[in-house]
């Protein structure tokens, strides 16, 4: 089936009324964005169901363990020296280094039982990230990419999917952020990257060009190259001339990204690491217009090495990002229109290694989700007492993204059909939501 | 024919790849023609069209032509009059000419090392780039192409990495700047001369790629794990030890393997191993002769030296890799596609040509500049542009695939169009090649961060301002008599045409209405013109 769009994408023409080029400017052009994304328009009772759902994505990349996060096991060998203390869900413990989110394990629905297949990271980052392992011939697109095509919009000078890393450097999260994102979707739904400087480069028009040069310059350039593109429906062209239209959108939200602008308190709230400000922005972008944020902080989790003082140290800011998040999000009423995942591609061993690190261990982890559709105050599936097993309800990468669709509104089931080649779903095999984590 | 006894067939070589040709021609070719018969070319492409009922795009016209070539093996747009020239030109053969002209230049080797150097090195930041000339690798790269070297010879070169002679000292540098970091080495080795990626079998085999084995990670690990940088009084130098390298790699089910001399379609080459846990003592009768310098030692047992030997010379991969790369520079695509992933994953859209290429290619001593020629010459090569309606599949090659201009070969084009010359290490270039890093990228996406750069980057600004005060095209646009004239002049210079009524209506609009600052304005029609997709891309 071919994807239409309500919005055809094209920009409003930037012209001068010095300019007579309307004339010329076929209004009927093809639309701008080559629309290759593929899944139906929902019927218009979904358009209102899920209107005005978001995400924010905490990518905890590397890989926490779970247990010093969501599933304590005091008094086992393995344990390590932080405890378990209660949470205002009675007969519910978690890690003694969570203790903000001990009071709000209410709106939080945490999975225990989480069992998925890579135990490497590119593959696990892979699969949890866009929900199942690699099948050609297409790419799936990842998470980000698949929430903004279904619930943004793509005319808004805000960018529906922003990935908020300040470690473009480094390690295998690097190589997984050259890839393609927006697979099948076609690039423009791709995110927008800002990196360390908290902003976009080249946000800002240069001093040495009017406003009024700046836009006709573009005009002309538009008309230009859109008739190239039309002439010979040329999607490389169409790909130009779109990341060019998103030029003054983009110039337009140019404060959103200046953390400056944001209330002192806030930002001492959420603490001065990157991770921290980060979450602070995501809340932000998300205030005003933003579909999806994924925050990541290059890849700090993976701790084979002195894995208690390093979990001493990330799993506290860990512990108040997403408290803060999760009450600020409530206080504005956000909430229950906002789904906020904190999770990494797989848990940590449940022994340790030579080094006092924990290793890959994707066979029984924890992660954590609050508000937009999901239910808070469950706790689903468990692991046996040493944590090497799943003890029961064990929750797979597909089950997991069936619910994450299904809470936001969005049909985990349609279909991805080309002539002569395989049919691709957006979760494989028909596989259910999780019923127990949705609202 | 014959088949060295030391490969066996992976399933996925055919057994016609594996044709290997111990005759080899004894003079260096200087690119000849009849290596590869553009006619045979033709056929097999056209036998795939008529077998797939594709109607191919018409044969593109000379201007189309002009500027395709100048950038695909110039690496630049044509001038004015060079295009005219070739437009004007009366002789039936001319575009065999142009090719042979512009693969005699200059700017063929500039370019192709500039292509070459991102393919098998990476882009990279400033500092690193200075580092690659200062090492002589940039300048060794320039002479592959500019003398034709033999691709094989090259590759054992690079990997052997102990250049006999100064004006080859740069040919360390691909071990080199890796700097001792023998897994990032066989990542990119893979790659680079076999056309495989093996990052995904580091842990286990690979999950999609049967061919492709943990051994074989591993193996082409240990072929460059004793290898070590070292500064010598000679230059840079990559020593070897004669001793160590040896362990033991584990899957994901913790089963240990040892790591054996072997890799992909070559048999494991034999070393005794030291048992268990036992202490391999160091000593000068491990080495060839004793040299004063230890970083000069040459092991009597050498894991580089046999790795060039037993694995990559006539390895069938070498030439088949090379050929696809070759093709995808040209064509847009590889006939394997990604082009460095030539597994049973991803088979050829034309297997008998790719097989015939391939063996031609080994035949030719490798000849770089003659397969490249016959490329050029190719119908395929010379199909508009336009994706005929009812064709769909990129892989058909029935129309020329448009791609977009890399970084250099922007900013020289830029630099020709307002200067009239260009230089290769001008700033512009620095600044186009650190923001817009694609060669052969599998599909064209450009990013908004390019859009944003092309915008408001000062680097373009700063560049296109201070061309109005030189004898550059902003300065001659002033010195014009009428706003027709302008755009007629600025169309030609850019687009290589004539403007069409709307567009100069458009221009002339433009200027009449900024007739208050006219440099400005006219820097501005320049700058909404290159950034427009008729420039962006080769087509």
């Amino acid at each position: 089936m071919k994807h239409t769009h309500k919005t055809c994408g094209s920009p409003e023409h930037l012209l001068h009324r010095r300019l007579f080029l309307q004339g010329t400017m076929a209004a009927s052009a093809a639309s701008v964005a080559s629309f290759n994304g593929l899944f139906s328009v929902p019927a218009l009772a979904d358009e209102t169901k899920r209107q005005g759902k978001k995400c924010i994505l905490l990518w905890l990349c590397g890989a926490p363990s779970q247990f010093e996060t969501w599933d304590p096991k005091p008094g086992t060998p393995f344990s390590g020296p932080f405890g378990a203390i209660p949470t205002n869900l009675p007969g519910v413990q978690i890690s003694s280094l969570m203790p903000k989110c001990a009071g709000i394990m209410d709106k939080l629905a945490v999975i225990r039982s989480m069992s998925t297949e890579p135990g490497e990271h590119f593959q696990g980052i892979d699969v949890l990230t866009r929900g199942d392992k690699p099948r050609q011939p297409f790419i799936r697109p990842i998470l980000g990419s698949v929430v903004a095509e279904q619930l943004g919009h793509l005319d808004s000078p805000v960018p529906q999917f922003i990935l908020l890393d300040p470690c473009p450097e480094g390690n295998e999260f690097k190589g997984f952020k050259a890839g393609n994102w927006a697979g099948w979707l076609g690039a423009q739904y791709g995110p927008v990257r800002a990196g360390g400087e908290y902003s976009i480069p080249n946000l800002n028009k240069l001093d040495t060009i009017s406003d009024i040069d700046h836009q006709d310059r573009e005009a002309l350039r538009s008309f230009f190259s859109k008739k190239y593109e039309n002439d010979r429906r040329s999607q490389a062209a169409g790909s130009l001339n779109a990341a060019f239209d998103r030029v003054k959108g983009l110039m337009s939200c140019a404060p959103l990204f200046d953390l400056n602008s944001l209330p002192e308190t806030d930002r001492q709230r959420y603490g001065a690491g990157a991770f921290a400000q980060h979450a602070l922005q995501a809340r932000h972008l998300i205030e005003n217009g933003s579909t999806f944020v994924m925050v990541a902080n290059g890849m700090p989790w993976d701790n084979h090495v002195f894995q208690h003082e390093m979990h001493q140290m990330l799993v506290p800011e860990l512990d108040n990002v997403l408290y803060q998040l999760v009450t600020d999000l409530e206080d504005r009423g956000m909430l229950e229109d906002t789904l906020v995942i904190a999770m990494g591609e797989f848990g940590r061993s449940p022994w340790l290694n030579e080094a006092r690190g924990r290793d890959h261990y994707p066979k029984a982890w924890s992660m954590a989700m609050a508000g937009g559709g999901i239910r808070g105050g469950v706790v689903h599936g468990a692991t046996d007492p040493l944590g090497h097993e799943v003890a029961e309800d064990a929750v797979d990468n597909r089950q997991l993204f069936a619910t994450i669709f299904a809470a936001l509104g969005i049909d985990p089931h349609e279909e991805y059909d080309l002539p002569d080649l395989p049919t691709f779903l957006r979760v494989e095999d028909g596989v259910a939501p999780i019923q127990q984590l949705l609202v | 024919m014959f088949l060295p006894c030391r490969y066996f067939i992976g399933t996925f070589l055919t057994a016609s790849v594996l044709m290997m040709h111990a005759s080899r021609a004894a003079e260096p070719s200087e690119g000849s023609g009849d290596l590869f018969p553009v006619a045979k070319i033709n056929d097999f492409v056209s036998q795939a069209w008529e077998e797939r009922g594709v109607q191919p795009a018409a044969r593109c016209d000379d201007r189309q032509f002009v500027r395709r070539v100048y950038l695909d093996l110039a690496g630049r747009v044509p001038t004015i009059e060079e295009a005219d020239a070739f437009a004007n030109d009366p002789q039936t053969d001319k575009r065999a000419a142009l090719v042979d002209r512009l693969l005699a230049s200059e700017d063929y080797p500039q370019h192709f090392a500039d292509l070459f150097d991102a393919l098998l090195m990476g882009r990279t930041n400033e500092g690193k780039y200075k580092q690659r000339a200062n090492s002589g690798w940039r300048k060794y790269l320039e002479d592959v192409f500019r003398n034709n070297r033999p691709w094989d010879e090259v590759a054992a070169e690079v990997l052997l990495a102990r250049p006999e002679d100064k004006a080859k000292r740069g040919s360390v540098w691909f071990l080199y700047e890796r700097n001792d970091q023998h897994q990032a080495i066989a990542e990119a080795v893979a790659p680079a001369f076999f056309g495989i990626r093996i990052e995904c079998a580091q842990c286990h085999d690979h999950m999609v790629v049967n061919e492709i084995e943990q051994a074989h990670y591993w193996g082409l690990v240990a072929f460059f794990n004793r290898s070590k940088n070292a500064k010598t009084k000679e230059g840079l130098r990559v020593a070897e030890s004669a001793i160590g390298g040896f362990s033991d790699f584990a899957n994901l089910e913790g089963d240990s393997t040892p790591n054996l001399l072997t890799f992909l379609g070559a048999s494991t080459v034999d070393e005794p191993r030291p048992a268990g846990d036992a202490k391999q003592e160091d000593s000068d009768d491990l080495y060839v002769a004793t040299s004063a310098e230890p970083a000069n030692r040459i092991p009597k047992f050498s894991r580089r030296q046999r790795f060039v030997e037993d694995v990559l010379r006539d390895h069938p991969l070498l030439a088949r890799s090379m050929v696809n790369r070759l093709w995808a520079i040209m064509l847009g695509r590889g006939i394997v596609h990604p082009f460095d992933e030539m597994d049973s994953v991803h088979p050829p859209s034309h297997p008998e040509l790719l097989d015939w290429l391939a063996a031609e290619f080994a035949e030719s001593n490798y000849d770089i500049r003659s397969l490249v020629r016959s490329l050029a010459l190719s119908d395929a090569y010379q199909l508009d542009s336009r994706q005929p309606v009812g064709v769909d599949d990129p892989a058909s090659f029935a129309w020329y695939l448009e791609r977009r201009l890399t970084g250099e070969q922007l900013a020289r084009s830029i630099q020709l169009i307002a200067e009239g010359k260009f230089t290769n290490d001008a700033e512009l270039i620095k600044q186009f090649r650190q923001q817009i890093s694609d060669v052969l990228p599998d599909e064209t996406v450009v990013g908004v961060d390019d859009t944003l750069f092309l915008t408001n980057g000062p680097g373009l600004d700063h560049y296109l301002r201070s061309s109005r005060d030189k004898a550059g095209l902003l300065a001659e646009l002033n010195g014009i008599e009428s706003h027709r004239q302008r755009a007629e002049r600025l169309f030609q210079s850019v687009f290589l045409r004539a403007p069409d009524v709307d567009e100069t209506e458009a221009v002339v609009d433009y200027l009449n209405a900024r007739n208050d600052d006219l440099p400005a304005a006219l820097q501005q029609v320049l700058w909404s013109m290159i950034n427009s997709a008729e420039f962006q891309f080769n087509h």
